[in-house]
């Protein structure tokens, strides 16, 4: 036993090393925008040095805390906290090595890798279609890796951790409860990656058919890639300025299908397509209350819009449809900049953010499962009420709810509004500080945006616009948020606690 | 008929009680006391062992017996006495008693090599789902297969003036129903059409499950379908006995003391309400309105507990209590205290064990009055002195046919009909009468 871990309860030491692997072998995904800027003739070396820096440090780590150590539930949470951390620094070194002038200063950079692999979408960069395209590849690439989560990646594709590994997966997995495909915890991890890769790939499918049959000129094999990577993810970044209102009304219809995909629960999904099981898939009540929001929210906002003569006929019926879904679904793409929209279609938006896909998806948000199950509680508060002594169980599927999860469900809820509040008010008071022009109303919306990882947001951050003119204290709170929010609050916060760090 | 019985508990000396007449019975218990009770009152014979022991069964002479009814209060112990008995003799039947109905369902999947089995609380939660059925009835039970109703009522003056007073022949009864038996105090009438119910009455009637839901309404008069039940206590009666009306489309609440087993059982069963509370709180029964069940059933396993939140309950209004009561004296008690239906699933047990033990024509037996009646089920022979005769020139002796199960189908006879061989018929007779019956027919 060491000193240092007599003095505090935590193996830090343990914790680092894992983090230490998982940037190492992370940092061999620069190879990928190396390869692209190989391709197009562009600088390679912002790559191989932000590979080899990051890589050099992550073994370094990994090789001094080499050791005979045990993690268990306490540790979990600092190495996804810290692995999620680090990985944005790994994004942002290439943008700060390029020397690109958008994007060159380190707290706009660390800004932008966090909103690259927490899968917000939001971006500083002002015009995109001036960055180098293997810059572009790397912002698109690294919120596909993001997506489904590094922790899962890592459990899928490498050799071995040396930890068990369910801890892990259950902060970075978003939603309640992780639901596993196989009795070990590494081969769930594995199924998940290969329905995510297979989703990935069939849309990049799609969207070079679209090209090749004329449907869609713009969508080139690079477009392709790019917005293949993001879609899935329910991402957000895109390598059109005007986002996917640069590609055919055909396009995005296929989008708004691959957004909804990427906001089922991957676990349920792999039973539905791959083991053939329908049934469960239709009988599960998240989903059903998934596509019902989602239906519920595109009718709206088509409404809202339409009866207020801002578009009509078809093209109002896409723009709401994809905005709708683009928000719920926490992805961030556009086909309208909605900052001209009545005030309650921007209402409703705002209410999208807060909904987000189904537990086990790759969208961020509360998810609509916590929702499902805070009504239920809700519905049992109101009868017990009545009726003191009655027992009323929870129920999700006809299976019984722990306790303890409803109690997790209901502290989450306020702890991420609780969060979510601060961010406004933060962002709101600096912005009067520094003269930005931010109302209320869009401090509130940047907060709930990034928090809940869409991406936009109204007024200067909406969907045309960039996060460029907030001040650094503003990037670093919103950083925070796309954080937090892609970790889901309490890993993070329960490092804040005295008694995470001391028996 | 050469029948050993393991256990002379409750269940073991009803059993002994009903088949001590006509059987050679052997009972073994490891209580001395027990078995020197029942040898004083029965000519049986009796061993002091352990009968799930292969020794002791070898002793006794295994191999001569037709019948092995294990049936002490221990589960496993039965079935091992039974699979026991069945490698020593493989032609001695086994019947075999147990209070988990999961055993009963390894036996009906065929994995458990028991010839037949009784599950206490699924015999007991039928009774009292029959008994919630008719509701005015002090016991009921079915014969083939649901088809036919016994019923028994205590009439009271409040019962329908049409069958008050009047010769039966004359009274509108229910069509395809028959009063098979008026008990009168210490007597009994096998009624003929001349006969008159009157007040104070115990009647038995036999007859479809439509008549015998009709009976129930001239007998207490503005008593309808049920459809709301309270159980008090969640132990396995308890919820064989929700379960059992669940599936008839019976609403159930149930009131469970232990705050575990009352979210086990919510758990259990979704479309139950459950409620975490005793049944002695009087503020709970008026806020939950537990008097407008239309009937209270009292499960907890302790009968004083039963007696008085039973009581209590019918002090706060509740229509119709159904007790489970678990010593024999404490039926008096529950019926002194105006408990309208009690069931004792000993009593039911052993009912249902001993008709393993009848005529092997006899499908069923149900008995009576402590077992001073019995209604039977049984198939008539071709020589039987009755067939070829109309009901109208049977001479009753003791015994009346309530109904005949022809071809599968349930008739009600009429005075023209005629009696064919191979009829079952369902007859009510004295105990004691019972070996005569099943000769004559």
């Amino acid at each position: 036993m060491s000193r240092r871990e007599a003095f505090l309860a935590v193996d830090v030491v343990g914790a680092l090393h894992i983090v230490g692997t998982l940037i190492a072998y992370l940092s061999l995904a620069t190879l990928v925008p190396a390869g692209v800027a190989l391709g197009y003739g562009e600088s390679v070396w912002p790559f191989l040095a932000a590979g080899g820096i990051a890589g050099g440090i992550g073994a370094g780590v990994a090789l001094a805390t080499r050791g005979d150590y045990r993690l268990n539930v306490r540790e979990g949470f600092l190495v996804v906290s810290l692995t999620w951390l680090v990985a944005a620094a790994l994004g942002a070194l290439p943008y700060i090595l390029s020397g690109d002038p958008q994007l060159d200063r380190p707290i706009d950079a660390y800004f932008e890798g966090m909103s690259g692999f927490s899968t917000t979408g939001g971006s500083i960069v002002v015009n995109v279609e001036d960055l180098p395209r293997s810059l572009l590849i790397w912002r698109q690439f690294s919120q596909w890796l993001g997506g489904i989560g590094i922790i899962v990646l890592a459990l899928a594709v490498l050799p071995r951790l040396r930890v068990g590994g369910r801890q892990l997966l259950e902060h970075e997995m978003p939603g309640p409860e992780i639901e596993t495909l196989s009795t070990r915890i590494r081969d769930t991890a594995r199924r998940v990656w290969i329905l995510y890769v297979a989703l990935t790939i069939v849309l990049f499918g799609i969207f070079i058919a679209l090209w090749a049959t004329g449907v869609d000129e713009k969508m080139t094999p690079f477009h392709a890639a790019a917005h293949a990577f993001t879609t899935i993810p329910t991402a957000g970044f895109s390598t059109k300025g005007n986002s996917f209102e640069a590609f055919a009304p055909t396009t995005q219809w296929v989008a708004i299908l691959f957004m909804v995909l990427g906001g089922i629960n991957f676990a349920l999904m792999y039973r539905t397509i791959v083991r053939r099981q329908p049934r469960a898939a239709l009988r599960d009540q998240e989903l059903r209350l998934y596509l019902a929001l989602l239906v519920l929210g595109s009718v709206v906002v088509v409404t809202e819009i339409w009866t207020e003569d801002v578009l009509s006929g078809w093209h109002a019926v896409r723009a709401g449809v994809f905005t709708a879904v683009s928000t719920m679904t926490t992805t961030g793409f556009s086909v309208e900049d909605y900052n001209a929209w009545p005030a309650l279609a921007l209402m409703t938006i705002i209410g999208l953010m807060f909904v987000g896909g189904s537990a086990g998806s790759t969208t961020g948000s509360v998810k609509v499962v916590r929702h499902l199950l805070l009504g239920k509680v809700l519905r049992r508060e109101i009868d017990q009420t009545l009726h003191p002594e009655v027992v009323l169980p929870v129920r999700l599927n006809r299976t019984v709810v722990e306790e303890r999860t409803l109690r997790a469900v209901s502290s989450f809820i306020l702890l991420y509004i609780g969060i979510f509040v601060l961010g406004a008010a933060a962002l709101a008071i600096d912005a009067a500080r520094t003269g930005l022009e931010l109302s209320a109303f869009d401090a509130v919306s940047v907060s709930a945006s990034m928090l809940s990882n869409v991406g936009p947001a109204f007024g200067i951050g909406g969907p045309l616009g960039s996060f460029e003119p907030f001040s650094d204290f503003s990037t670093l709170v919103m950083t925070g948020l796309m954080w937090l929010g892609r970790l889901e609050v309490i890993p993070i916060v329960v490092l804040l606690s005295r008694h995470y760090w001391r028996s | 008929m050469k029948i050993f019985i393991i256990g002379a508990g409750q269940v073991g000396a009803t059993i002994v009680q009903a088949l001590h007449d006509e059987h050679e019975l052997t009972v073994f218990d490891l209580d001395e006391e027990r078995l020197a009770a029942i040898s004083q009152r029965y000519d049986v014979a009796t061993v002091e062992g352990n009968g799930a022991s292969r020794r002791v069964l070898a002793a006794a002479g295994i191999t001569e017996a037709n019948l092995l009814i294990a049936c002490t209060s221990r589960d496993e112990s039965n079935i091992v006495a039974a699979m026991i008995s069945k490698a020593c003799s493989s032609r001695t039947t086994t019947v075999v008693r147990t209070t988990n109905p999961e055993y009963l369902e390894v036996w009906r999947e065929g994995q458990l090599d028991v010839d037949f089995i009784v599950s206490s609380e699924v015999e007991t939660a039928y009774a009292i789902s029959r008994t919630i059925g008719v509701p005015a009835a002090r016991q009921t039970d079915v014969f083939a297969e649901g088809q036919v109703q016994m019923a028994e009522f205590d009439v009271t003056a409040k019962a329908d003036p049409i069958l008050l007073g009047m010769p039966l022949r004359e009274a509108r009864l229910p069509a395809d129903s028959r009063v098979a038996a008026i008990i009168r105090g210490e007597g009994v009438v096998i009624p003929r059409g001349d006969e008159k119910i009157r007040p104070g009455d115990r009647i038995v009637v036999i007859g479809s499950p439509h008549a015998a839901q009709e009976w129930g309404k001239l007998i207490a008069p503005g008593t309808g379908k049920v459809r709301d039940v309270v159980i008090f206590g969640a132990g396995r009666a308890g919820t064989a006995v929700a379960r059992l009306l669940l599936e008839q489309g019976i609403g159930v609440r149930l009131i469970v003391a232990s705050r575990e087993r009352a979210r086990d059982v919510a758990a259990e069963l979704p479309d139950t309400r459950v409620y975490h509370a005793t049944g002695f709180d009087p503020d709970f029964l008026d806020r939950e309105r537990i008097a407008d069940a239309q009937v209270a059933v009292f499960a907890m396993r302790d009968d004083m507990k039963n007696h008085f939140a039973a009581t209590l309950a019918k002090v706060h209004g509740a229509r119709f209590t159904v007790a489970i009561v678990h010593d024999a004296p404490s039926q008096e008690v529950f019926e002194h205290a105006g408990i309208d239906v009690t069931v004792n699933p000993r009593q039911i047990t052993a009912e249902e064990i001993v008709r393993f033990a009848h005529d092997p024509r006899t499908q069923q037996v149900v008995m009576l009055e402590g077992d001073r009646f019995e209604v039977l089920d049984l198939t008539t022979r071709r020589d039987s002195e009755y067939v070829g005769l109309t009901f109208k020139e049977m001479p009753i002796r003791g015994a009346l046919i309530g109904a005949i199960v022809r071809d599968g189908t349930a008739v009600f006879p009429r005075g023209d009909d005629v009696l064919r061989p191979g009829d079952r018929v369902i007859v009510f007779t004295e105990s004691r009468r019972v070996p005569e019956v099943e000769k004559a027919l």
